[in-house]
């Protein structure tokens, strides 16, 4: 029935070698970032961790050109109010599509997939000068207020709650007097907790990496995102490689941690996303 | 805005009278509008800042638009005939379609691979998965500056592993195939693990009843991959192009931090690794601030993106179609 | 699995929303003016060196803040910023750092600043090199744009340790004597390869490129890629070609490292002692000290340039109109360009006064970098400074700049002929021009 290939000695070797190949990268990631910058260009070059870690992060912090604490609590409110956002109004969305009956439905359905489609990131200069007139210009309005939907949000979530929602749930709470609001807050928005914290942490990792727009429209080295002040160190009139690195480490590493925690429900849900879509 | 809903449901609007039939009155107002209210954050907010944006790029294209003038006369299709005749525009085109196909291919031939390890009895299977997956969740431009440390002509990791195999060293900044090759390698290495999940799942609903009559037939574990799985798989693997199309051919990061120095955003002395995107930068901000050619590139591109995809749709449709009868035989 | 509860999810939009109200303040200027202390913001790339001045300024004027931003960003990342705020008419700070090259830029939009000229500014004359003073007026003269900084006099860094290794002279007397015209310094490069000490003679033909054509412009014809009528000339003035052909010759023999500069390759190659000697404009020592580090104290020394004197970079103070201090700013900016100011970022940091007092002052002239085994740079590179040659940069001299260096790296990275490149320079150059 639906039994699997059984794995062999290969497939355990083919893919240990692909784990290493990923791990890799963000591995040296960290060697760099623990040594001092003489690690840099040394050959061979160094694979095991130094002890200057501590050192290089009190570095990274006191530097003043780099903004990098600044770079980390901007990210995180970034990411925290789109996250937020992206989630609530998505799972509202889709709810709508999924269970509710209104005019135009499907076509309002299609639009939104068609959304999808479109590399909005082509709209930065009328985007800026749209920035410009609010005044929001270096200032992280302008970074959030634009990514507070998405299209894939909405379309996942109605495919989630599609199934994942009883319309007869639905109904008996109508029979009790529930108004729409209510039955979303009481009955679907419980059902959709699973789909709904998968699409957060994608929603949080999409935003937390998020550089071309940033990049066009905060200017203010005193306010950036911490790419941004990645891009600054790496970029600066004479560069710390190893200041350079241990700024990569740490923007990685919200994003790594929240992997290790759930990393079960991001895979889970990027592979049901896969079979609806 | 969580607040506000669990303080007043947004559907109930102020009450005006107290009569019985409120009530009545409300629910059917409720059931009729509310939907409308709940999408409409929506279509508000990708409108002012997703569409309105993109429609406004082609008027802003049809001008003479300098950030710093003050007047922006209209010009028609200047931009775009200049465009057409600009070297280098079509030199980024020519980047971004190689680097698109050299990584793009080899990517989810990978994943279809790796996907069809994972699909097996593992040991610790959620273990193996996040493995590969670890990399989509790191940051883009954090990574794009350790590959580009790793990529050094001189000081980088690659060049010294390929000098202990004899291959002298290369310069993966200068030379225009290396340096596609270096920035494949880095979307590569983020995406495969993504498309293998993928697959994996789109392989896990094929009915295994299907491979074992393959296997009466007598039709061997490759065989059974190519003729059973991948077409099975052709919806997901369309999905998939699609997804990296749109995204491939948009690529800035990755190319932006891979390039230091004074020709960051030219993306090397002759433009050896510039994607569109790049030059759309380069001229609409920095050094030039010509945002109506700009504009006029970046609809361009969107022009390219929908040509690529379409070709991928059709040129995938024509090899399922074709391997599809063979299962059926 | 997230557990999102009513309570919960209330919580985190709170915030977020109160955290968001509370960090959109934006730096510059913004401040609405009040009885408290007023801040004010100056906007700068790479190191100005004005650290301890900013807190002897506060010390005497406890109604003014100062904060500076940008300190050791990239020219090349700074004034696309400085354009994106002018013309957006807010954002920029109080005090903007322009740099030489780009002055004609923002000079063509002098509505953007404060004519220092109607704030008293006239009387200060003196206290600058004439050329330094005229550069920062409008074409008409009746609008001061900007206070003069540094000026970059040029100097040759080199390492001792990689002299002595390829049997070379090391004491910096001796070292300047062994090249007193660009020839003598490919001939030495030359004798310092052959010796094959694992190390290249320089690191990239660009910078080199640059400061030659610097030099030949400022004794011949004053001007470079532009003449003073803002026609573009790089196909036809002499100098660029001259400076063009000695390069060339430069890369034939071998002598680059072919690092990009400013590049991260660049950085590391500084790291692990990878060439010999960089053209040293005076702002250069910090940038050589802050990617050496401190292993290679001691070991970099400073001679003579080859050639004949040449000025590369410098820059200007000036008070955007959109300051909502600009009274104060003026202040400021005149403390920070006065000979002491001068005096004292060139102590803090090593960019070379303007200022004909600051560079007569035994402060400056006895004035010797450890990092650079004690060398007088005082002497260096004040010596020179008051017969420097201003050499004139057109409206667009930036980019094309980076057109024609980018030539000259295609031919060091030996994707071009000699000939191809100067084609391509010329030909990009009217590009960038255009655009």
């Amino acid at each position: 029935m639906n039994r699997l290939w059984s794995a062999s000695r290969l497939t355990y070797l083919a893919l240990t070698l692909s784990a290493l190949l990923s791990i890799f990268p963000i591995y040296w990631m960290f060697v760099v970032a623990s040594r001092t910058s003489d690690a840099m260009g040394q050959v061979p070059p160094p694979l095991t961790p130094g002890g200057n870690l501590g050192a290089n992060i009190a570095r990274l912090f006191d530097n003043t050109d780099a903004y990098f604490l600044t770079g980390l609590i901007n990210s995180t409110i970034v990411a925290v109010t789109v996250t937020v956002s992206v989630v609530f109004f998505s799972t509202l969305a889709g709810f709508a599509f999924a269970k509710l009956r209104f005019r135009g439905r499907n076509a309002l359905l299609l639009a939104i997939i068609a959304t999808m489609m479109v590399p909005t990131q082509l709209g930065v200069i009328p985007l800026y000068l749209l920035m410009t007139k609010l005044n929001w210009n270096d200032r992280l309005p302008a970074v959030i207020v634009p990514a507070l939907v998405t299209g894939f949000g909405v379309f996942m979530m109605r495919q989630y709650a599609g199934q994942a929602v009883s319309t007869e749930l639905i109904e008996a709470a109508r029979m009790d007097g529930c108004n729409t609001a209510r039955i979303y807050w009481n009955v679907v928005l419980p059902a959709l907790r699973p789909a709904a914290a998968v699409l957060g942490l994608l929603t949080f990792m999409t935003t937390w990496n998020d550089f071309l727009w940033p990049y066009a429209v905060l200017n203010d080295p005193e306010n950036p995102t911490v790419q941004l002040s990645l891009r600054a160190l790496s970029d600066g009139y004479y560069q710390d490689m190893s200041q350079v690195f241990t700024g990569t480490a740490i923007a990685t590493l919200p994003l790594l941690l929240v992997f290790v925690v759930f990393g079960r429900q991001i895979i889970g849900g990027i592979m049901e996303g896969a079979v609806k879509a | 805005m969580a607040v506000q809903l669990d303080a007043r449901p947004p559907v109930a609007p102020a009450p005006r009278h107290s009569r019985p039939v409120r009530g009545a009155r409300l629910s059917r107002f409720d059931t009729k509008y509310s939907p409308y209210l709940y999408i409409a954050p929506f279509f508000l907010l990708f409108g002012v800042f997703g569409a309105y944006p993109l429609a406004y790029t082609f008027w802003v294209s049809l001008h003479d638009w300098d950030l710093l003038g003050a007047e922006h006369p209209f010009i028609g299709f200047d931009n775009y005939s200049q465009l057409l005749a600009d070297p280098d525009f079509w030199h980024s085109v020519v980047n971004t379609l190689g680097i698109f196909v050299i990584s793009t291919v080899p990517q989810l031939l990978a994943a279809l691979w790796l996907a069809n390890l994972l699909n097996r009895q593992l040991r610790a299977r959620t273990t193996w998965r996040m493995a590969v997956l670890v990399p989509n969740v790191t940051s883009t431009a954090a990574v794009a500056i350790v590959f580009a440390v790793l990529f050094g002509r001189d000081f980088g990791m690659i060049n010294w592993m390929l000098d202990h195999v004899g291959v002298s060293a290369i310069d993966w900044k200068a030379n225009r195939f290396a340096a596609w090759v270096a920035i494949s390698t880095m979307v590569d290495w983020r995406w495969t693990g993504y498309n293998a999940l993928i697959f994996l799942a789109a392989m896990q609903a094929i009915p295994r009843d299907l491979y074992e009559s393959a296997s009466i037939d007598g039709a061997g574990r490759a065989r059974q991959f190519w003729s059973i799985t991948v077409p099975l798989l052709k919806p997901t693997i369309v999905f998939a192009v699609i997804i990296s199309t749109i995204g491939g051919l948009q690529l800035f990061t990755e190319p932006r931090m891979f390039n230091s120095g004074t020709n960051a955003i030219r993306g090397g002395p002759l433009r050896e690794s510039q994607t569109v995107t790049m030059y759309m930068f380069e001229n609409a901000f920095a050094p030039h601030y010509n945002f109506g050619y700009g504009s006029a590139i970046a609809w361009l591109l969107f022009a390219l993106i929908a040509i690529v995809a379409a070709i991928n749709v059709l040129l995938l449709r024509r090899l399922g179609g074709g391997s599809r009868k063979e299962v059926s035989r | 699995m997230l557990t999102f509860t009513r309570r919960r999810l209330a919580a985190v939009a709170l915030v977020a929303a109160t955290a968001l109200l509370g960090t959109t303040a934006c730096g510059g200027g913004d401040e609405a003016a009040s009885d408290g202390p007023i801040t004010l913001t100056v906007d700068t790339f790479g190191q100005l060196g004005y650290a301890d001045l900013y807190q002897e300024y506060m010390a005497s004027h406890p109604d003014v803040k100062i904060v500076e931003r940008g300190t050791g960003s990239n020219l090349d990342e700074y004034s696309p910023k400085l354009t994106q705020w002018l013309a957006a008419g807010k954002g920029a700070g109080d005090i903007v750092a322009i740099e030489e090259g780009l002055l004609v830029e923002y000079k063509a939009n002098p509505q953007n600043f404060v004519n220092l000229l109607d704030h008293g500014a006239g009387e200060l004359k003196g206290n600058f090199l004439d050329w330094k003073w005229n550069q920062g007026l409008t074409a008409d003269g009746k609008q001061l744009i900007g206070l003069g900084t540094d000026v970059g006099g040029m100097a040759m860094c080199y390492r001792k340790d990689l002299f002595a290794k390829a049997g070379l002279p090391t004491d910096r007397e001796a070292v300047s004597k062994l090249w007193p015209t660009w020839q003598d310094y490919i001939r030495v490069g030359e004798q310092f390869t052959a010796k094959k000490t694992g190390a290249a003679f320089l690191d990239a033909a660009t910078n080199t490129f640059n400061t030659i054509l610097l030099q030949n412009a400022g004794n011949t014809t004053g001007y470079s890629y532009y003449d003073t009528g803002n026609n573009l000339v790089v196909g036809s003035n002499p100098a660029v070609k001259q400076a063009y052909d000695t390069t060339m010759d430069i890369i034939d023999s071998g002598l680059s490292g072919k690092y990009g500069s400013w590049s991260e390759e660049w950085v590391s190659a500084f790291k692990q002692s990878k060439f010999a000697t960089i053209a040293c404009p005076a702002w250069m020592t910090g940038v050589i000290e802050g990617n050496a580090g401190p292993a290679a104290k001691g070991k970099w020394d400073i001679a003579q340039i080859p050639g004949n004197g040449g000025n590369w970079g410098g820059s200007f103070l000036a008070v955007p109109k959109q300051s909502k201090h600009q009274a104060e700013a003026i202040e400021l900016a005149k403390f920070l360009t006065s000979a002491k100011g001068q005096i004292g970022a060139f102590k803090l940091k090593g960019p070379l006064p303007s200022s004909p007092q600051a560079l007569a002052d035994p402060a400056i002239l006895d004035s010797k970098n450890a990092y650079f085994s004690e060398a007088p740079v005082g002497r260096i590179f004040a010596e020179g400074a008051k017969s420097l040659k201003p050499v004139y940069m057109g409206p667009k001299n930036q980019a094309v700049r980076t057109e024609v260096e980018n030539a000259v790296r295609t031919v060091e990275l030996g994707k071009r002929s000699p000939q191809q490149g100067w084609t391509d320079a010329v030909a990009n150059a009217e590009k960038a021009a255009a655009k």
